[in-house]
């Protein structure tokens, strides 16, 4: 059985593990509007830096992004000022997963956009609404639904995906028990740690789900 | 005062000139129906009025204002965002597919233009939602979302949408396409209470005996360009025009 010290180190793990996943769905949603609306926009350089950002954060992996804001930033800072500082290791993770996030969800909402029918923005116009109008009011509140399980399926994935922060000296979930495995020699500590994630991703599951039934109440 | 003017109206899709060079005049109180083999133009031309498809060349006036006027595609008036928002809302549009918001209630769906591009108060919108509602016919289905309703019931919603932002003039890109043959009649019966009151309509339409019976004025259009028009008399029963006449018998 676990000791108190492996109990409070395996919560300690498991909120590290929730609150950057949590941070990142939330800037990632939010911030992803923005960039896909720039891809959708006729603004040649509002399209341009949207493309740019989701290329390059979509085509360079996270673990080397997180690596970029943890180690190398302060190095360059250093060869610049010659003044040396240390980036929070949950700051740096924090904004490693939010930028990434942002750029996948990016183009899930760009698409769903997309996917609604065009007749939608004519009648708006036809009404007198502007675009920005017809986006807040009509676009964007249609695409809720269709947002939910794939918006699901980007938080169950950057869950998992925090295991990577072990590399930056945090202790998630992953690396805590795994600490411990080591230490014990005792493989259990890895039946705890699937036990905790799957505990996690089954909520995710069963409040998506419930959240989609729930938005789709007008499709009767 | 004439409330739909285009002069020498090109419209092109790339390559493909859809109107080429169309002149038409609509006075008050007018019902104008618009027949025409599919690719004449009909449609393109209405939504030129309320700039969903900005014209090629030509003219534009609403209500004897000049709302576009362009050139070999570029503006030669400035087209501020302001002033055309304001035209668009004194033309109402009805769509062949409805287009009704689908994640707001049939009261929702009225009142929302008016709220937010007229900013009107709220009891104000809804009581005259509730009323134009009525006068379509679907006051007992306000809470009702659209996907409940049948095609003749969400047509009639569109209808009483489009009137809710207090139209001078009211287009009608065929109303009645999408619809099943049992749902034709109620909405044409919508639009003839329209016409007795007085709206001036521009409706495009494969409805012959409603053009018959409501028009002052059929215009027949073809290859992009108005090949005949008069009372519906003249054009429907003693056209003219050769290709009028071999239209008409493909259709009726």
């Amino acid at each position: 059985m676990l000791t108190e010290i492996q109990l409070w180190a395996i919560l300690n793990g498991t909120i590290v593990t929730i609150e950057i996943a949590l941070v990142a769905i939330v800037f990632g949603a939010i911030f992803g509007v923005i960039v896909a609306l720039g891809r959708l926009s006729k603004n040649k350089v509002a399209n341009g830096l949207s493309w740019f950002y989701i290329w390059f954060f979509r085509g360079t992996p996270l673990l080397l992004q997180l690596f970029i804001i943890y180690y190398a930033i302060p190095i360059i800072y250093l060869d610049a000022t010659g003044i040396t500082f240390e980036v929070n290791p949950m700051i740096a993770a924090f904004v490693a997963f939010s930028l990434n996030a942002t750029a996948y969800l990016a183009e899930i909402i760009r698409a769903a956009i997309e996917s609604i029918d065009g007749g939608q923005m004519e009648a708006a116009k036809a009404l007198g609404m502007s675009y920005r109008q017809a986006m807040t009011k009509i676009i964007i509140p249609q695409t809720y639904k269709r947002l939910v399980a794939p918006l699901g399926n980007e938080l169950i994935m950057l869950l998992k995906d925090t295991s990577l922060v072990s590399t930056i000296a945090l202790f998630d979930l992953l690396r805590t028990t795994k600490t411990m495995a080591s230490a014990t020699g005792s493989w259990i500590y890895y039946i705890y740690a699937a036990a905790i994630y799957l505990f996690l991703t089954t909520i995710i599951q069963v409040v998506f789900d419930m959240m989609e039934k729930k938005l789709g109440i007008y499709e009767r | 005062m004439s409330m739909v003017k285009l002069v020498n109206v090109r419209k092109s899709f790339g390559d493909l000139e859809v109107l080429k060079g169309v002149n038409l005049e609509v006075s008050q109180g007018e019902v104008v129906c618009i027949i025409g083999a599919s690719g004449s133009g009909k449609s393109t031309m209405l939504r030129c009025l309320n700039h969903l498809e900005r014209i090629s060349d030509g003219e534009i006036y609403i209500e004897d204002v000049l709302s576009d006027k362009r050139a070999n595609n570029k503006d030669l008036m400035k087209i501020d965002p302001v002033t055309v928002q304001s035209l668009c809302t004194d033309l109402g549009m009805v769509f062949q597919n409805f287009n009704l918001f689908p994640h707001l209630t049939v009261l929702d769906n009225v009142t929302i233009a008016p709220l937010i591009v007229k900013k009107e108060d709220k009891k104000v919108a809804e009581t005259r939602a509730l009323d134009l509602l009525s006068m379509v016919g679907l006051f007992e289905k306000k809470d009702e979302y659209p996907s409940r309703l049948s095609g003749g019931q969400q047509q009639r919603v569109a209808i009483a949408r489009a009137l809710a932002m207090d139209p001078k003039i009211m287009m009608f890109d065929e109303p009645t396409s999408a619809l099943d043959p049992e749902l034709v009649g109620e909405v044409l019966a919508t639009m003839r209470q329209l016409a007795e009151k007085g709206m001036t309509m521009l409706i495009v339409t494969h409805e012959i005996g409603f053009a018959r019976e409501v028009a002052d004025r059929v215009i027949f259009m073809d290859g992009g360009v108005i090949c005949e028009e008069g009372t519906p008399e003249e054009v429907l029963l003693n056209p003219k025009e050769e290709r009028t006449k071999s239209f008409l018998n493909k259709i009726l």
